[in-house]
């Protein structure tokens, strides 16, 4: 595995501000006044009732950058198409801190029979003929000192929920990561920010101390 | 609102609303940690092992490489990478806990100044080289075609035990060489000498547990003496119910002295005369006759008034002693470096062993030891006459090949054993190292060693735990660097240079171990199965039946000298070692580094420490640099004030002053070692660590640069932050009740 590096890139987003050439000309205070306003928006989010039972989904959103990966993995073919359950590939999420990127053995276990003319499985069979993982870009990430653990959510949303059936997972998963079955390689839609966290656990009377997240 | 036209009116409203939800917003703001979405990458296993987890860790057992003391280590791994170290329960040495030196292992494993391919002089500098290259080149210079007479090589290496001291002997008895140096400076050979002589066994079994009060010249048995780690247990041990005594003689105040009930700092030297003091209180105030007659004799003449104008001490303190050790027997005494690190080191030594066979310990706080029943598997824990030994033979005759591993003698040798000038004589330098330290630098061929944690090996502990046992090391993770490789691997290449047919079968060190442990005859493992190795990797330990034999209680001639004052010379010198850098070995481990003495909280930084009196009467100043100079040169360090010192003393702690040794420890403080006198102890050779005399003088300048210290003040600055009161007050109101 690749050692990652979290601060390569110095501070660029701004609450998503900067990303706009239309941003890049206004002047210094009216800038700061924009933010303002921005922080003002997002101190009063409306959250609507969801459709996750026992639960409030998240209303933010975020509009993250189309990330090029090494395959171009379609999400939607294979969540809403075939709808396949999140946590079939996904698997550790249940267990673990992390959702996990499936292993290629898995992939390999439905691609050495189903499409394999296809351009992106003969790319995918090449990496396995190579003993080689594909290096996947993350595109979901929390900084180090924040303590996140899917495990627990899934519990909380699912697992602990008798209303809401282990079949509609992805749901749940669109609180953080969007609507991922409608998307090829995933994108962040989600600002998964401290406010953005803070504001849920307050609609679903998650825990509120700091040291649960920062430990 | 459009937004270029905001008034300063509208602005005032903004802010207004803003103050209400400020605390809330500002958690919206990616700080300076923005994660930036397809920056980083993000592997999967390629097909994982079944209990894989990627978030969850696995433990794996394996054996802390850090010092001597060997403890059994359990690593969490996780996604392949280690990330924490903990030590093992099962083990006898350590049950369970780890120091701070062994954390710091993950340190060294990551360390970026690690060699990661082979070197080779060229032309005076060392450049890469290719493995076949480096292989090559060994072939040619000790291969069975080199011609190399065994007289002529020699082995340089640190404590080692297990397999790999088998594989060293082995490569030795290949060339048909006998020279091995095992090079240790804080290490405890004069008490194993003492033992061997008076009680019959090197390494006897000391039962702190047991004792009602242990009385320690300078053994900083919770410290740098054996295992802290294991003597630390026992001692929580013996300081619960009923509460065991402490009592601590040494010139400088060490961890250990700080934990002690009675703190003693008797003139550095005369630890053996305030021994002979004790026993003689012990047979006329006390009635103990249990002396054997040679000693009678000698302790007649040390009365109370010689013996306290001769260490410092007052007559008081040492009555108490004597009474503490009579009135809470069972007693153990024990001695440690200040007070081995004497010409006359091993008599101090002997005057406290006496102690115990006065007192009736051997057999009670001092038993028998069990070791482990493979002669070749045992520590060799070396000590630091192999340093004045391996430069009286580089003068001699000199080697054609020298190898070194796990020792660094151009740093630790004083700098009158001229080690660096001699070592350019030796025709063809060999450095097993994982960091290009002062005597890998000078090498003519360097092999690139796996980490502690990336590497095979077996070992047996320096310090007697009453268990013999076989503490087994396992790679953690997969190596960092493609082009180091495992101790054991290399050594199976150069013994299949000189006996292709013995290690033929051996495709490498693991294969060797692996079979080395299945063909143990079954009636020295204990509880033997089929399945042995497997058990042995789950547990990281293999239990053996150990050899153990009575101990005995003989006499020594014990010849203490007159202590002499030296004019020229007014201090000694204490090159005092801690837990943490050791002997410099720890020094490119950062965490270790911003670890603060245990004693000054000093970081990162050598320091001069001084009694305030001394100093006072030297004109000196908290914080002045200072010039420490013997007959054999000098050094300047900034002076730390502190009543925990003897006023005959200055200590200098041991571990920086690197000239090379990786980014985290070249060119910070100094190495008191550079500067000693190269006197011995008369009887066992080693190295008088604490015997050389020093005069104090001003540096060469005060500059701006500060001793940095963890806290700051040592009072409360009247705050009563801690409540205090008076013992003698607290025996007027509480005591009794």
């Amino acid at each position: 595995m690749s050692v990652t590096q979290h601060f390569s890139t110095g501070r660029s987003t701004f609450c998503g501000l900067k990303r706009t050439s239309q941003d890049r000309k206004v002047p210094g205070p009216v800038a700061f006044l924009l933010f303002c306003l921005a922080l003002l928006m997002m101190s009063a989010p409306v959250f609507a009732a969801g459709t996750v039972p026992g639960a409030v989904a998240p209303p933010d959103t975020f509009n993250g950058d189309d990330v090029a990966q090494p395959i171009e993995f379609p999400h939607d073919i294979h969540a809403k198409v075939n709808q396949i359950n999140c946590m079939y590939c996904h698997t550790y999420a249940r267990r673990s801190k992390v959702a996990g990127i499936p292993p290629t053995s898995k992939c390999l276990g439905c691609h050495s029979i189903i499409a394999t003319d296809k351009p992106r499985i003969k790319q995918l069979t090449e990496y396995w003929e190579k003993n080689e993982p594909p290096k996947w870009k993350k595109v979901h990430d929390v900084p180090d000192f924040v303590h996140f653990t899917h495990e627990k959510h899934l519990k909380r949303f699912v697992f602990d929920n008798d209303e809401m059936p282990v079949e509609r997972v992805s749901e749940v998963c669109a609180f953080c990561h969007g609507e991922v079955k409608e998307m090829t390689v995933a994108k962040k839609t989600k600002p998964l920010t401290m406010g953005f966290c803070r504001r849920c656990h307050e609609a679903n009377n998650g825990p509120f101390d700091c040291w649960k997240c920062h430990k | 609102m459009s937004l270029d036209k905001v008034k300063r009116r509208d602005f005032l409203k903004i802010m207004g609303w803003g103050g209400a939800g400020a605390t809330l917003v500002g958690c919206d703001m990616p700080t300076t940690v923005t994660l930036e979405e397809g920056k980083e990458e993000v592997v999967s296993y390629l097909a994982p092992e079944e209990f894989v987890i990627p978030g969850i860790g696995v433990w794996y057992a394996s054996t802390c490489q850090q010092c001597p003391a060997a403890c059994g280590m359990h690593g969490r791994v996780r996604e392949g990478r280690v990330l924490k170290l903990e030590g093992n329960p099962d083990s006898s040495v350590n049950a369970g806990a780890l120091c701070q030196m062994g954390q710091a292992g993950l340190q060294g494993h990551y360390n970026p100044d690690r060699v990661t391919k082979p070197m080779a002089r060229k032309g005076g500098t060392l450049v890469e080289i290719s493995w076949s290259e480096a292989l090559a080149m060994l072939d040619e210079k000790a291969g069975s075609k080199s011609g190399l007479n065994g007289d002529r090589m020699a082995w340089v290496t640190g404590a080692v035990s297990g397999h790999q001291s088998v594989m060293i002997n082995a490569h030795l008895a290949s060339v048909g060489s006998r020279n091995h140096y095992v090079q240790e400076v804080v290490n405890d050979a004069v008490w194993r000498a003492v033992c061997s002589d008076m009680l019959g066994s090197s390494n006897p079994l000391l039962r702190l547990d047991k004792a009602g009060v242990v009385l320690s010249f300078g053994a900083d048995f919770l410290g740098t003496w054996g295992s802290p780690v294991h003597f630390a247990s026992q001692y929580s041990k013996f300081r619960t119910s009923p509460r065991g005594t402490l009592v601590q003689v040494e010139p400088k105040m060490t961890l250990t002295g700080s934990n002690a009930d009675l703190w003693l700092p008797a003139r550095p030297g005369t630890e053996g005369v305030l021994a002979l003091g004790i026993a003689h209180e012990l047979m006329t105030a006390h009635g103990i006759t249990n002396v054997p007659a040679q000693f009678k004799e000698l302790i007649s003449g040390y009365g109370l008034n010689r013996v306290a104008e001769e260490t410092g001490l007052s007559a008081e303190h040492i009555r108490r002693a004597a009474k503490l050790l009579k009135d809470s027997a069972p007693s153990l005494v024990l001695a440690g470096a200040s007070a081995q690190g004497h010409e006359h080191g091993y008599q101090c030594v002997a005057a406290a062993m006496m102690l115990n066979i006065m007192l009736g310990n051997v057999g009670k706080t001092i038993e028998a030891g069990s070791e482990v029943p493979f002669n070749q598997m045992r520590p060799n824990t070396g000590g630091s006459r192999d340093l004045l030994t391996f430069a009286e033979a580089l003068d001699k005759d000199g080697y054609d090949v020298v190898f070194f591993y796990g020792a660094n003698p151009v740093y630790t040798a004083p700098e009158a054993l001229k080690m660096a000038d001699k070592l350019g004589k030796v025709g063809f330098k060999v450095a097993l190292s994982q960091f290009e330290d002062e005597t890998t630098a000078m090498a003519d061929l360097v092999l690139p060693l796996a980490s502690t944690l990336e590497d095979w090996g077996t070992h047996v502990s320096a310090v007697q735990t009453g268990a013999a046992e076989i503490s087994v090391q396992q790679p953690l993770m997969e190596k960092l660097y493609a082009d180091t490789r495992g101790f054991g691997d290399i050594m199976l290449d150069m013994l299949k240079m000189r006996k292709s047919n013995a290690y033929s079968g051996f495709d490498d060190y693991y294969a060797y171990l692996r079979n080395a442990i299945k063909n143990m005859p079954a009636g020295s493992k204990k509880n033997a199965t089929a399945d042995d190795w497997d058990k042995a990797l789950q547990t990281g330990l293999l239990a053996v039946n150990g050899k153990s034999g009575a101990l005995t209680s003989r006499s020594v001639n014990i010849d203490m000298p007159k202590t002499d004052s030296n004019q020229q010379y007014p201090l000694h010198l204490i090159p005092s070692a801690r837990l943490g850098l050791w002997d410099g070995r720890h020094a490119n481990l950062p965490w270790l580094q911003e670890a603060p003495d245990q004693i000054t909280k000093i970081v990162w930084d050598s320091w001069a420490e001084l009694h305030p009196k001394t100093a006072a009467r030297l004109g000196i100043k908290q914080g002045d640099n200072i010039r420490i100079t013997s007959s054999q040169g000098s050094i300047e360090a900034r002076v730390y004030l502190y009543k925990g010192i003897s006023q005959d003393a200055v200590a200098v702690p041991l571990g920086q002053g690197h000239e090379g040794y990786g980014r985290y420890a070249k060119g910070i403080g100094v190495n008191p070692l550079k500067i000693l006198n190269p006197a011995t102890d008369r009887k066992t050779g080693e190295l008088a660590l604490f015997g050389t005399r020093v005069s104090v003088s001003a540096g060469s300048s005060n500059g701006t640069e500060a001793l940095v210290r963890l806290g700051g003040s040592e009072t409360q600055v009247g705050r009563k932050l801690v409540a205090t009161i008076s013992a003698d007050v607290f025996e007027r109101t509480e005591g009794g009740a």
